[in-house]
């Protein structure tokens, strides 16, 4: 009785729950096939095509991603001459590493001192600001500078990828992710702090369970935030990184086989990431519940988030690179400032 | 000097306004899709009577004057000689269906059929030589399902649409 009970004690240990089970690592993957499936889908019903469906009629083609991913999985992957072959292997997979590593200290949910499965690592995991414990990888007073600090070093692994890899459309494509990288952080980064200075913290836990959804209390900050990370993850109608009629896929070029999944893997991964961020501290996060429950309410909403960014490739078009720069700077940094005063004002007026 | 503008001044609440509308037309068409595909397995197009499909000789009418081997544009179709008469072949694998040759046949010999959709398993399968040429296209059935002849028609919601043709 005692060893299930160990077993069970370690199994719910948050840190190996939420960053491998739940949330984290399998489940993300799980996510990330049902995305690309509902990518597919989505454009093709706004297209008026019906998209992937031959390879299982009932449930709507749903197991194509998996024949898709079979198949890279067990093609070859070809090294090209003149890479430096250690760079050029790694250098997929660390962006890959740091879109993930955001999961380990973005709150989930809170936990409850009784009543919950989690209740007994409420001591371990505990937050002063709001008085309880809190469901989350690595519990960390500043985890909204933490998670955005994380998300915010990709493009240098973009550049490094492109750079490795010695093709001239995947340099093409990091100079654009350079050029992008500098307007999306400073947006994402002036919604947030708009974010920080209305719920007076930098702890996405509090933000939650002060009980006002951040999209009610700055709905500027919200839309700036949701194009920023549009822009910053590479959904349309910012797919200007890896435009695939323009660049082939951008930095991801050269890759084949496996290496070609990670290398495609880390802008969805990262777009979940952003989704969990914005899912947190503009729709409520965890609210009407806690503990696992909670938990799965933040998920749920934050693949509702995901979704949309992913549907939008049905809509947009692609943006001209001078366009999206224009666009960023000439339209949505003002609206950004205007969210930094509404953060002041209502942050001073309505939430104490 | 007259002052260049770079571009026009455009106002962002209409702007706002306008991607608003984009994103709820892709919402509407996502919940009531109209889709317009042609589920090519289980139905094809019926095809128009003159569609320039795969070519067919007639051994019998053929005098052997390499017209159409001479007009081809593609060096699809040569002649060749089958007991002691002149007879074209034609390598599909060249062929452009551009339909010079049926144009061009003095005594209509060649003539144009509506199969388009064949399966070849090897580059060989590909030349007909004026035996196989001189019949009928064995046409091969995409599915094993029953295929649904379809028709095109104008629809006012949708551009086209495919009804069953009888």
């Amino acid at each position: 009785m005692n060893l299930l009970w160990d077993i069970r004690y370690y199994l719910f240990y948050p840190s190996f729950f939420v960053t491998i089970i739940f949330p984290g690592l399998i489940f993300t993957t799980i996510i990330l096939l049902l995305t690309i499936w509902f990518e597919r889908k989505a454009a093709a019903r706004v297209q008026m095509r019906i998209g992937p469906l031959y390879v299982s009629r009932r449930v709507g083609g749903i197991l194509q991603l998996v024949a898709d991913a079979v198949r890279l999985v067990f093609s070859e992957i070809i090294i090209p001459n003149g890479v430096n072959p250690t760079l050029y292997v790694i250098a997929p997979i660390i962006p890959l590493i740091f879109s993930f590593l955001p999961m380990a200290v973005i709150p989930f949910s809170s936990i409850p001192p009784q009543g919950s499965i989690f209740s007994v690592y409420s001591k371990a995991f505990y937050d002063q600001e709001i008085d309880q414990g809190v469901l989350v990888g690595y519990f960390i007073q500043y985890n909204l500078i933490v998670a955005l600090a994380i998300l915010a070093v990709i493009p240098i692994f973009i550049l490094l990828q492109a750079w490795s890899t010695n093709n001239r459309f995947a340099i093409l494509a990091s100079v654009r992710e350079a050029l992008l990288s500098v307007s999306y952080d400073v947006l994402i980064v002036i919604s947030v702090v708009a974010i920080a200075i209305e719920y007076h913290t930098l702890d996405i836990a509090k933000v939650v369970e002060s009980g006002i959804p951040g999209i009610v209390a700055n709905p500027l900050a919200a839309l700036v935030f949701l194009v920023g990370m549009l822009m910053g993850t590479g959904r349309f109608p910012f797919d200007i990184v890896e435009a695939d009629s323009e660049l082939v896929v951008g930095p991801a070029t050269e890759y084949s086989g496996f290496l070609f999944i990670l290398a495609m893997g880390g802008g969805y991964i990262a777009t979940f990431a952003y989704s969990f961020i914005f899912s947190d501290l503009f729709l409520g996060g965890w609210l009407p519940l806690s503990g696992l429950p909670g938990a799965l309410i933040t998920s749920i909403k934050a693949i509702i988030v995901l979704w949309f960014a992913v549907f939008l490739r049905g809509v947009y078009g692609r943006y001209r690179l001078d366009q999206a720069l224009r666009g960023s700077w000439k339209y949505l940094l003002p609206v950004a400032f205007a969210s930094l005063i509404l953060g002041l004002v209502v942050g001073e007026v309505w939430i104490k | 000097m007259d002052k260049v503008k770079e571009y026009k001044k455009e106002n962002p609440f209409r702007l706002f306004a306008d991607h608003l509308q984009a994103v709820g037309t892709g919402i509407k068409y996502m919940i009531s899709p109209q889709r317009i595909t042609l589920k090519y397995p289980d139905e094809t197009l019926s095809l128009p009577t003159n569609y320039r499909g795969m070519i067919r000789l007639y051994k019998d009418v053929c005098i052997g004057c390499t017209l159409c081997a001479l007009i081809c544009p593609a060096d699809a179709i040569k002649m060749t000689t089958d007991g002691g008469k002149k007879l074209p072949s034609i390598n599909y694998g060249r062929c452009v269906f551009c339909g010079f040759c049926v144009d061009v046949c003095p005594v209509d010999a060649l003539k144009e059929t509506r199969v388009h959709d064949a399966i070849f398993t090897n580059r060989r399968d590909l030349v007909f030589r004026p035996d196989r040429f001189g019949k009928d296209f064995e046409e091969q059935s995409p599915s094993e399902k029953v295929v649904r002849k379809m028709r095109t028609v104008i629809d006012e919601k949708k551009g086209i649409k495919y009804v069953p043709d009888e």
